[in-house]
């Protein structure tokens, strides 16, 4: 599968992608034994492409990538972050019932 | 923009989804299914299923690759994180679903949403779910988490079990709260969950009669707190992680002030014929009222609505018939 628009990032690029963007950043740990974590993809993917320009979703294996994981202190997934100017302002832990719609929602109003 | 019209659409790709858009696919009829996330469902999350029949042993993540391909052989449309959000019936007796701002059209619908994790609802619950701070409700995806630690798994199903001997092969020591004196998981799962109990270098625990009452801690999970329903004592048991595993709830939540749904939230319909109280619109699988929770029961009411949809095509006045000798089908 092609990544499409959503960012895989590492405990190195975590810092320039994530940190230091200029638009907001929804950050989704995620591992390839989680179940959930690749049925959320596709609506991530949606996601990156509907809020192309405002939102930039990242992606991050918590497998390769433990430094940012336990850092957060990650203890479910998948979860979501969503960082603006650094700063994290928000989170989702797991596929909720509605989770497209639960994510917008969260996002919307932090949008650039 | 024009609708997209279709002879059949099914509402979720989990197996009663899928085993639907199988037989009406062969039928020969225009069937779309849609589905909020990727196909699969609960039974994706699944890594060892042992009782579906003819298959000794498969994984979830296997099995649903296996049903879709085989829908999509037969010309089923599948869509991707399509999050339905409405259903109605149309003047002209067409049913649409809409998808945000997408809307499709169908002559019959099958609603196989599924169901997701209940919670068990005492203080913290939430609020350490939210944070993400040691509440989970999938083994699978958290266990990994707590290796090395203490962790406690609440509940008395098949679920519960599996996913108590998943965390088993992480966590120092698993202790295992059930409300009851036993279990009303399969006996060949008690039977391999007891005989990983008590014996020596052993790293679970199991305590029945017992429910959780509360979630406790500063920032994460420190402790639950337990009380023994007969003897009524309480105490403070230290964990740093809480798998809830007491039963499931249906995704019917944008059905409501549609259709009939029961206290719980399952789609209310006749169980045999599976028709709800909307003509041309079937409920099959998890999301039922009835419903035995199954992978083989949810593939057997998908294919059931498939059956019953011809029938209905054939013969729309079927709809109001009373399930009986009369109205039963014959001649497949």
């Amino acid at each position: 599968m092609t990544a499409g628009k959503t960012i895989e990032v590492t405990d190195d690029s975590f810092e320039t992608d994530v940190l230091q963007s200029d638009v907001p950043v929804l950050v989704d740990y995620w591992a390839p034994w989680c179940g959930p974590c690749r049925m959320a993809a596709p609506v991530l993917e949606k996601i990156a492409d509907e809020y192309e320009g405002r939102l930039k979703v990242c992606k991050i294996n918590v497998d390769d990538n433990r430094e940012v994981a336990s850092g957060y202190r990650i203890m479910s997934i998948p979860t979501l972050h969503l960082f603006k100017n650094g700063e994290l302002l928000d989170q989702i832990t797991g596929v909720t019932p509605n989770f497209e719609t639960d994510v917008k929602r969260k996002v919307e109003p932090h949008l650039s | 923009m024009v609708d997209a019209t279709y002879d059949v659409i099914i509402v979720g790709a989990g197996p009663a989804g899928l085993a639907a858009a199988l037989y009406t696919a062969r039928a020969r009829l225009r069937t779309l299914v849609l589905e909020r996330m990727i196909p699969g469902g609960q039974i994706y999350n699944t890594d060892r299923i042992e009782n579906y029949p003819g298959i000794i042993r498969v994984d979830g993540p296997s099995l649903i690759d296996q049903m879709q391909k085989q829908v999509e052989s037969f010309g089923a449309q599948l869509k991707t994180a399509a999050e339905v959000t409405r259903l109605e019936k149309l003047a002209d007796g067409l049913l649409a679903i809409h998808c945000g701002e997408d809307r499709f059209l169908g002559r019959a619908v099958v609603l196989a949403m599924g169901s997701h994790y209940r919670k068990l609802g005492v203080p913290g619950e939430d609020e350490f779910r939210n944070a993400g701070a040691g509440v989970s409700y999938c083994g699978t995806c958290d266990a990994p988490f707590f290796r090395d630690k203490e962790a406690v798994s609440i509940g008395g199903g098949n679920t519960a079990i599996e996913e108590t001997l998943h965390l088993l092969k992480y966590v120092k020591k698993a202790t295992l709260i059930h409300r009851r004196d036993q279990f009303r998981a399969e006996k060949v799962l008690v039977e391999e969950l007891l005989a990983k109990a008590g014996g020596p270098g052993s790293n679970l625990v199991i305590k029945y009669d017992t429910i959780a009452t509360a979630i406790q801690g500063q920032g994460r999970v420190q402790s639950v707190k337990l009380k023994n329903i007969k003897t009524g004592q309480q105490e403070d048991y230290p964990c740093e992680g809480v798998f809830i595993f007491v039963g499931m709830t249906p995704n019917t939540g944008f059905l409501k002030g549609t259709l009939e749904l029961s206290d719980q939230g399952f789609i209310v319909c006749d169980c045999a014929y599976l028709r709800t109280p909307i003509s041309g619109v079937f409920a099959a699988g998890d999301c039922r009222i009835g419903a035995a929770m199954q992978l083989a029961t949810a593939t057997g009411d998908g294919v059931n609505a498939a059956m019953m949809i011809k029938q209905y095509f054939r013969d729309p006045s079927w709809w109001t018939k009373p399930v009986s000798d009369a109205s039963q089908p014959s001649g497949w």
